[in-house]
């Protein structure tokens, strides 16, 4: 019997169903949050030294944010992030000492590692994503409070003179284009998709699931490591916090930029940039008008509901955990 | 063999002696610093504390759905229960925080069911209200549990409390419907709905129960700990996962029929090992690692990976 | 007929486009076993689940003894007098057997909010025991027991309220020999209390057997009821299938010469617990079916040809000896697989039409390296238009289809991707008569143009009507090889399944 036929037919598709809908609601988000901050700011918020300041605060959690779409992407999560970024740090900072080039291969291989040990225990030990992660996030958050118990791990002291404009812009910007064709121009984003909303009909249409997943896992450690050396490069050091709740800023900004929480065939690229930028603004924004922290917190839970509550994919019957 | 297996006492006779055996390595490693008797004492100090939190979580858990939010809870219930005993005393100390956690509980329940999303994502949000709504509670300044209420911080008021707790779970859960009910949607949804069974109303039960519990873990927390700093940008989420051992002790053991003794006894396991390792010269700083890698190792030896199954 | 127990009028139920039940009417009488027969997606099951509240019908009205009855669940059914004893597991795990038994009513045992397990243990066990089902102990976690013993646990849920109307559909198939007796002891003694078995069940012989009377779905409508009587298995399935279907519904040709190039060659298979040391050859232009009943492991064997299983021993191998050992081998080696179960192996349901055509081609997509979406949206309006599926576009959600067209997506895929080879596991289960046609004319095509096909089927007729050869299968072996020809009959098949 076809007994899991959806029950809403082609003409009655709900109003946030619609793809219309949905491809302008976050991007409506973006731009009515831009407008109000401005009004409220009296433009200040985007003189070009605050624009400057907002894009250097934004690198980090944009190539961070790749991984993690791509994670999203598949139906998985990662809440290891924020501890990868701090293990990262620690390997990138003290490579810095022997050889740029070094540290930032050293800090790619050390994130690729921690990607493949969640990889392991998800694809081959079966464990939901979220439940490995976080218990690596556990570890790791340990492994760097170990490492700077005594004193931070520093940098070497001319590792801030990448810390321009130029550079960290450009190399954010290529980190961009390369992961955006390899998604959209390889097939790869098809892919993905597909995992994310039939597993099984993926893997009988071809795909190597399992190996897939492994891969993902390991590149989105790897660009982890990437946004470690742009973290190194404009804190100059390691302390136990480095990192910290990046995993949830991540989150955030992914459902603010309209990607649906379970993944699928929803997910579009530009949710990351677009998302990233709704929350660095809502958030220096609420810090701009001098709000309390809880004020700005308090707002900043509330908006993430409702972009979820809007966003999210919901079929007749179900069943959510 | 076999029978032995098969019987309800055989969980329990495995955690025994895995909570005999941790003993026993640490004790033969540093035999100075660990695991003499009044230290023992200590260390199950905390483990009942998270043990009453491990049963709450039990009961989301063991449905399916998760619950984030438990340190934004057990932060703003234990300032709550602090703000109230200087008022109320005692009576504030202990009815306040119940009162508060089971409202987030429901809270988290309705907003949960209602907007039907992940309840990950749902607590994870709420979360950030509540860790604001406890900056607002504190001033941003810390609170102080007055010397004149600490009794539930140590011996023999702590044991008393947490024992109730215990047994009101496990009460909860052999003799109500709540407990039938838990087990079955926890087993399968769309079946126990089809039984007449209203999976959203219990669903919310759940998650109010829960709150209940941390509610009274909170005043542990707050008695034992005797100060409670506010928390923000989700700091708190780092009290969610020692509670969260203790049910995945819970929930490995379930057929075994005694799921709160696997809480307490694993709350235990998890803080010989703790201590263990601090007495071994270990720097406080590796708690996290220890935990994390216990954690994994519970549930990697807990699931039976099965080829082609869908985990996300 | 005796007197009208309950009566269902116009009863009508949509699942998306698709018209599960067209107005169906039908009345039940007080103390008879009244079966409900139909292919599948006939609507059957859709019918019996209104009525039990599984499902909730559009419109339309059940009357049981001159008062209406509408139930939301399973339980409010109960209290009208209906209940039903479900196709799939309906017991849950971690749950003891008395808690199984009165899930949903254990108000009855609770008093100031306190369960009184003993009462409800004792209570079940005397229940048990009334049935002779000694052997089972309330007390026990329900998975102590086995598939077949929790249905009957099921049987006895289900009669707990007394029920006048008692729904058991497909529940033979999952039975042995002896739970099956248990069951029809269970349906008799029902009817001789003056109240209505709704039975439902593929096996025709076995309602002839235990009917009194039976009706016959077919795509939704009500097609008509005849009495134990003037069934006969031909009769029945006449109505099941209908009449307009004409002569060229089937393959017409007999006698053709088959080549003798093997095109796979299947080596000592074994899948445990599913298929044992199995081994067969493909030739080029074949249709090679293979029946059996759904336990007999074949469904299996397509899974294992397509490299699809877990943990398979033995070897599959194309004519030149290339081992194929994956999915993505076979497909590499134009293989294609259309699985029984479309919505979670055939299609990922919640992607558009357009990605879930072009999955396995994306390499073949690329030019210079890059796959650009155009591309693949008109190789996936090339196929989907060849196929003729009906739909608002390549960017509609698969899961907005009805079977049939879910189907064709599943074809236009892999002639998209241009297979030699495809297997086709019950490649028209749920889908109505005109698209099944369709999908028996492009076999036969498939075949005169030297594709080789494999058709696993449940379907005997089907099987009968397309294959060169038939091969049926029992408990995971080979049990009878049959060769095309106009004298084959269907009992020749069925005495080799059973």
């Amino acid at each position: 019997m076809d007994t899991t036929v959806k029950k809403d037919s082609a003409e009655k598709i709900p109003f946030l169903e619609r793809p219309m809908v949905r491809t302008i609601l976050p991007i409506a988000g973006f731009v009515v949050i831009c407008v109000i901050f401005a009004i409220l700011t009296d433009g200040r918020l985007f003189r070009p030294k605050n624009l400057t300041l907002l894009l250097s605060q934004s690198y980090m959690l944009l190539i961070s944010s790749i991984g993690v779409f791509m994670i999203m992407t598949m139906g998985g999560l990662d809440f290891s992030q924020g501890s990868m970024l701090g293990v990262c740090s620690i390997v990138i900072c003290y490579l810095s000492h022997y050889n740029i080039v070094l540290a930032i291969i050293g800090g790619v291989v050390t994130g690729g590692l921690i990607g493949l040990i969640n990889g392991y225990f998800n694809v081959k030990r079966k464990i939901t994503s979220f439940i490995v992660t976080i218990c690596t996030m556990y570890l790791f958050r340990g492994v760097v409070a170990y490492a700077t118990t005594t004193s931070p791990v520093y940098a070497v002291s001319d590792i801030s003179k990448y810390n321009t404009l130029p550079f960290m812009l450009t190399f954010t910007v290529i980190i961009f284009a390369v992961t955006f064709f390899i998604f959209t121009f390889t097939g790869l984003g098809s892919r993905l998709k597909a995992i994310g909303a039939g597993e099984t009909a993926a893997r009988y249409a071809g795909i190597r699931v399992e190996r897939t997943k492994m891969l993902i896992f390991m590149a989105a450690g790897c660009i982890t490591g990437l946004a470690a050396f742009v973290n190194s490069v404009k804190v100059g050091s390691v302390t136990s916090t480095a990192g910290n709740q990046l995993e949830t800023q991540i989150m955030i900004a992914l459902v603010l930029g309209g990607m649906p929480v379970n993944g699928g065939a929803k997910v579009k690229f530009y949710n990351i940039i677009l998302g990233v930028m709704t929350y660095k603004i809502l958030s220096s924004g609420l810090v701009m008008l001098m709000i309390s922290t809880q004020m700005q917190q308090l707002i900043l839970g509330i908006i993430f509901l409702v972009e979820v509550a809007l966003f999210s994919d919901r079929k007749t019957g179900m069943i959510v955990k | 063999m076999k029978k032995l297996k098969q019987s309800q006492y055989y969980g329990i006779l495995l955690l025994l002696l895995m909570l005999v055996a941790f003993w026993a390595v640490f004790k033969i490693l540093a035999p100075a610093t660990f695991g003499s008797p009044d230290k023992l004492m200590t260390y199950m100090k905390s483990a009942l504390i998270y043990a009453v939190g491990g049963c709450g979580l039990y009961f989301i858990c063991s449905m399916g759905p998760f619950d984030m939010s438990v340190g934004a809870n057990i932060v703003l219930s234990s300032i709550i229960a602090c703000n109230m005993s200087e008022r109320f005393g005692y009576l504030g100390l202990v009815i306040a925080p119940v009162i508060v956690g089971t409202i987030i509980g429901f809270i988290n329940g309705m907003v949960y069911i209602k907007l039907h999303i992940s309840s990950l994502i749902v607590t994870v949000a709420l979360s950030l209200i509540y860790e604001a709504l406890s900056v607002y509670a504190t001033n941003g300044k810390n609170v102080i549990l007055s010397t004149d209420y600490r009794a539930f911080g140590d011996y023999p008021a702590n044991l008393i409390l947490a024992l109730v707790a215990y047994l009101l779970c496990a009460f909860i859960l052999k003799y109500t419907k709540v407990g039938t009910y838990t087990y079955a949607i926890g087993s399968n949804e769309v079946v126990a709905k089809n039984m007449g069974v209203n999976v959203a109303k219990y669903k919310v039960v759940a998650f109010t129960l829960a709150g209940m519990f941390f509610g009274l873990q909170s005043i542990l927390t707050i008695s034992f700990g005797t100060s409670m700093t506010s928390a923000t940008n989700l700091s708190s989420m780092s009290r969610n996962f020692t509670p969260l051992m203790g049910t995945f002790f819970g929930l490995a053991f379930k057929k075994y029929g005694h799921p709160v003794i696997a809480i307490v006894v694993g709350e235990m396991i998890i803080q010989l090992m703790f201590n263990g390792f601090v007495a071994l010269g270990a720097p406080t700083t590796i708690q996290n690692v220890v935990t994390g890698a216990a954690l994994l190792l519970i549930v990697t030896l807990t699931t039976k990976p099965t080829k082609g199954a869908v985990v996300k | 007929m005796g007197e009208v127990l309950l009566k269902a009028d116009n009863i009508d139920k949509h699942f998306g486009i698709t018209h599960a039940l067209d107005h169906v009417s039908l009345t039940f009488g007080k103390g008879e076993i009244h079966a409900l027969i139909g292919e599948n997606g006939s609507g059957k099951s859709t019918l019996t689940s209104c009525l039990t509240g599984i499902y909730q019908k559009d419109s339309g009205t059940f009357t049981l003894e001159g008062k209406e009855i509408t139930a939301k669940n399973q339980v409010e059914a109960n209290h009208q007098g209906v209940a039903i004893v479900v196709q799939e597991m309906g017991t849950l795990s971690g749950l003891t057997v008395a808690e199984n038994i009165f899930l949903g009513n254990e108000n009855d045992f609770i008093s100031h909010g306190i369960k009184n397990t003993s009462a409800m243990n004792k209570k079940a066990q005397e229940y048990l025991n009334s049935y002779g089902f000694n052997y089972i102990d309330a007390t026990r976690s329900i998975d102590d027991y086995n598939f077949e013993e929790r249905k009957l646990i099921e049987i006895v849920k289900s009669t707990y309220f007394n029920p006048k109307v008692l729904v058991v559909d497909e529940t033979t198939t999952a039975l042995g020999q002896k739970g099956r007796e248990e069951l029809f002891k269970v349906m008799h003694k029902m009817r001789d209390e003056g109240n209505c078995v709704i039975f439902i069940s593929h096996d025709l012989e076995e309602v002839i057997e235990q009917a009194d009377n039976i009706s016959v779905l077919r795509d939704g409508v009500m097609i008509g009821s005849i009495s134990k009587a003037e069934a006969t298995t031909d009769k029945l399935k006449q109505m099941m299938v209908g009449r307009e279907i004409g002569e060229n519904y089937y393959r017409t040709d007999y006698g053709e010469k088959i080549s003798d190039e093997v095109v796979i060659s299947v080596k000592n298979v074994t899948v445990k617990g599913q298929i044992e040391d199995l081994s067969l050859e493909l030739h080029k232009g074949e249709i090679l079916g293979i029946g059996g009943l759904s336990e007999c492991g074949m469904h299996e064997v397509g899974k294992a040809i397509f490299g699809a299983s877990y943990f398979r021993e033995g070897s599959v191998t194309l004519g030149d000896g290339t081992p194929i050992n994956s999915i993505p081998d076979a497909i590499k080696h134009s293989m294609a697989y259309a699985s029984k179960d479309r919505d979670n192996e055939s299609l990922v349901i919640n992607d558009t039409i357009g990605e879930n055509i072009c999955l396995p081609s994306l390499e073949d997509l690329k030019k210079n390296g890059i796959l650009r979406s155009k591309n693949m949206k008109a190789f996936a309006e090339k196929y989907a238009a060849q196929m003729s599926t009906k739909m608002t576009g390549v960017d509609q959600f698969v899961s907005a289809l009805s079977g049939g067209n879910k189907q064709k997506v599943v074809l236009a895929r892999w002639i998209g991707k241009d297979s030699d080879l495809i297997i086709l596991d019950s490649p028209t289960r749920g889908i109505d008569v005109k698209v099944k046609a369709d999908i028996y004319a492009m076999m036969n095509d498939m075949r005169k143009n030297g594709k080789s096909i494999i058709m696993i089927s449940e379907e005997i007729m089907e099987l009968l009507g397309m294959a060169d050869r038939i091969l049926i299968m029992k408990d995971g072996k080979i049990n009878g090889e049959f060769f095309r020809s106009e004298s084959l009959k269907d009992t020749d098949l069925i005495n080799n399944m059973i």
